[in-house]
């Protein structure tokens, strides 16, 4: 059960399918955004498990796993400016009060 | 003309600005003494004959130079003066011209229109004296003076058309003057209707002349057509429809079998209408046509037959319906059917001549009669069944005598008008023969003479059966209205010995041989002398001796002057022993009630029929689609919430859709 790939992606997988249910369950942007977060993260994961175990991707899977790290850092980054715009406007962080893309 | 052969320059200078303005003079006047009585007429009061009235005095006049120059001095040739005005649809190959023609049979046409035009309209002014829509009625009397000199000066056939349809609007107009009165209003409806079944025919027939020649212009199609006849380029059967499809239009305005119905319920227009567009003028234009579409008509005998076997149907029918009607300008439509028929009967025999002779002779002595039955009408105040007249012959002197001549006139008594016509065409169907035209056409003489001094006598001589209360007031009407009729009673006896004295080689016939020059070629015509000691003696005295018969019976039997009394017992006895034949005259043939079951019940029903599926199949699919998409659209609409969550669990889903079949199907 040590040193096997299948632990890895057990738990890469777990914490995907958490981040996922709090974008779709939570009503808070911020904590959608931070369930995003553990998504990109749980990728990762998978991602630097696999350049660990299979030997063809060799230092690949770090590098591609860097660049997860910056494009989720940009992509918080234009989140969370976007989430004070709408707040500034609406005065609320829930999304099910956004409904004026209905129509 | 020795007089016109000293002015040679007259040749030199043919169809010069002179005769052209005038001949549009002649469209003009008209026009705008419509246009003037229609803006200004409602102020003029009584006075709004003043306008319409002169102005076709004028026409009158310019319209007696132009027949002068035409037939008398020969001043634009044979062909006629011909010009054009504009070119009204320049349209690639399709070129139609505002042109305008004169020649003899125009200027014979022009003869009838104008002068009982002119006739016409000076009885208007006392006859409408009345009549607080007086302006509406000249204007439409001059629309219609405008309209059919249009068509008797249209040099091509889309403008001849054009004018066909506005005569048309004119009468619908006339018919249905006094629009209050619902039976006037259906009448005009009913002629309207009527007249478009046979205009369609005509339509396509100028269609099929155009996709065939390529122009409409007579000159042009009157060459192009026998030419390609001749050249084999199109079939005999071709020409042959081209033929019935124009008579198809001069049956509609003509009133001939099975599109006659409209005409007897025309009658209900005033009566100077009917004298005018309903004897004289319009109903002539069918025979018109025919006349001028010779060169077609040449081409098919065929087409000639049919001509020849509507026109004597019609003359045997309508006899036989005038014989047993009350109304007495009811009696006179169905004359006017009858003459008519006459006057197919001839063209259908290649007797051209001799119809546009009759078409002559009969707008004068049909006018009269019909001016006189409204002299008649207002003498008995608006009384107009014959039921209620008799006796009138001393109280009423000149319409009783100026009726007598166009009575004597329309029976062929010689030497009145009537009487050289119509033995023309009767002689001429003999001789050219077709022995069973001749027979129905003596038959119908005898009876055209019966049924006009049945007219006579119920309506002037025998005992007076006018009611009580009208009886003392019975007066002669105004010299606006007995002048007409004496001036219309003196054509009445002298234009037949006038223009067809002698026989065969009369003025008319002079007139119209170059017009009728195709036809007399194509037929190949005998040109068999005259003798009047022989066979042409023999016909002539045949047809006098009928009239004389029948007239005669009529006087037995209906009274006249004082001389013979009516026997009303004896007409009752007739009546009741011929009780079938007489109920199926009284009731019309039933074409009527023929044409109710076959139009409004039958028609009826396809239509509702095809409304039903209009309703619920064409337009059931094209809602069908429209509710269709709209019905969908407002479905996915509740997809649309407009919170992201949902948008993001669908692209959830979706993923896990494509990821798990990718592992199912894919990967396997």
């Amino acid at each position: 059960m040590t040193q096997s790939l299948d632990a890895y992606l057990i738990l890469a997988s777990l914490l995907f399918t958490i981040g996922t249910f709090g974008f779709l369950a939570r009503r808070n942007a911020i904590a959608m955004l931070m369930s995003i977060e553990l998504m990109l993260n749980a990728v990762n994961l998978a991602i630097v498990a696999f350049g660990a175990y299979v030997p063809t991707l060799a230092e690949d899977g770090a590098l591609i796993a860097l660049f997860v790290m910056a494009v989720a850092a940009a992509e918080a980054t234009v989140g969370l400016a976007i989430i004070i715009a709408i707040y500034r406007n609406r005065r609320t962080p829930l999304v099910d009060e956004y409904a004026s893309m209905r129509e | 003309m020795p007089f016109f052969t000293e002015a040679p320059e007259t040749v030199a200078t043919a169809g010069s600005s002179l005769d052209q303005a005038l001949v549009l003079a002649l469209l003009a006047l008209p026009l705008a003494g419509f246009g003037l009585t229609a803006l200004v007429g409602r102020r003029m009061g009584d006075k709004a004959w003043a306008i319409a009235v002169p102005a076709i005095v004028l026409v009158w006049l310019a319209a007696l130079y132009l027949i002068f120059q035409t037939l008398v001095a020969g001043a634009y040739g044979e062909a006629g003066l011909h010009f054009r005005l504009y070119e009204w649809i320049p349209a690639g190959d399709f070129t139609v011209e505002v042109d305008f023609g004169v020649d003899a049979l125009t200027a014979v046409m022009l003869i009838v229109v104008t002068t009982v035009g002119m006739l016409v309209h000076v009885y208007s002014i006392g006859y409408m004296a009345h009549d607080p829509g007086r302006w509406r009625f000249f204007a439409y009397l001059n629309f219609f003076m405008f309209s059919m000199l249009l068509l008797v000066l249209a040099d091509n056939f889309l403008l001849l058309f054009v004018a066909w349809e506005l005569v048309g609007l004119s009468s619908y107009l006339l018919i249905g003057f006094w629009y209050r009165r619902r039976s006037a209003a259906l009448a005009a409806k009913k002629a309207f209707i009527v007249n478009r079944a046979g205009d369609f025919g005509f339509g396509l027939g100028i269609m099929a002349i155009w996709t065939t020649v390529g122009t409409l212009d007579y000159s042009d199609v009157f060459q192009l057509l026998p030419a390609q006849v001749e050249s084999g380029a199109i079939e005999g059967w071709q020409m042959t429809g081209i033929c019935l499809l124009l008579f198809a239009g001069a049956i509609g305005k003509s009133a001939q079998f099975p599109l006659h119905v409209w005409l007897p319920d025309a009658m209900e227009g005033p009566t100077p209408v009917s004298a005018l567009i309903h004897a004289a003028t319009m109903v002539n234009a069918g025979v018109y046509l025919v006349a001028r579409a010779n060169p077609l008509f040449a081409q098919s005998p065929e087409a000639l037959l049919v001509v020849a076997l509507v026109g004597t149907f019609t003359c045997v029918m309508a006899a036989a319906i005038a014989f047993t009607q009350k109304d007495i300008k009811r009696v006179l439509a169905y004359s006017t059917l009858s003459q008519l028929g006459y006057m197919f009967m001839a063209l259908g025999v290649g007797a051209f001549v001799p119809a546009i002779f009759h078409l002559v002779t009969h707008g004068f002595f049909k006018g009269l009669l019909f001016l006189g039955s409204g002299s008649v009408i207002h003498a008995v105040h608006e009384e107009q069944d014959m039921d209620r007249m008799g006796g009138l012959w001393r109280r009423i002197g000149i319409t009783h005598v100026t009726m007598l001549i166009g009575s004597l006139a329309i029976a062929g008594i010689p030497p009145l008008a009537g009487f050289f016509s119509k033995d023309e065409i009767l002689g001429e169907s003999f001789k050219l023969g077709f022995g069973w035209v001749w027979a129905i056409g003596i038959i119908v003489a005898v009876m055209t003479a019966l049924y006009m001094f049945r007219l006579m006598g119920k309506t002037f001589y025998g005992p007076s059966n006018v009611d009580p209360h009208t009886e003392p007031r019975i007066h002669e009407s105004p010299i606006s209205m007995t002048g007409p009729l004496m001036l219309l009673a003196v054509p009445s006896v002298l234009i037949g010995f006038a223009l067809g004295w002698p026989p065969e080689s009369g003025l008319i016939h002079q007139w119209l041989a170059p017009v009728f020059h195709p036809l007399e070629e194509a037929l190949h015509h005998g040109a068999a002398d005259y003798q009047l000691l022989g066979i042409d003696g023999f016909l002539l005295g045949a047809s006098v001796a009928v009239s004389a018969v029948g007239m005669v019976v009529a006087w037995r039997l209906f009274g006249f002057l004082s001389t013979m009394a009516p026997r009303p017992a004896l007409v009752a006895s007739l009546t009741a022993r011929l009780n079938g034949p007489y109920r199926i005259s009284r009731d019309k043939w039933y074409f009527d009630d023929l044409n109710h079951l076959l139009f409004v019940r039958v028609g009826g029903a396809v239509a509702r029929a095809l409304w039903w599926f209009d309703v619920h199949v064409i337009d059931g699919a094209v809602n069908g689609v429209a509710s269709l998409t709209q019905g969908t659209g407002h479905g996915l609409r509740q997809i649309q919430t407009g919170r992201v969550q949902n948008y993001a669990l669908g692209i959830a889903g979706g993923l896990l859709v494509i990821a798990v079949g990718y592992l199912f199907i894919v990967a396997r």
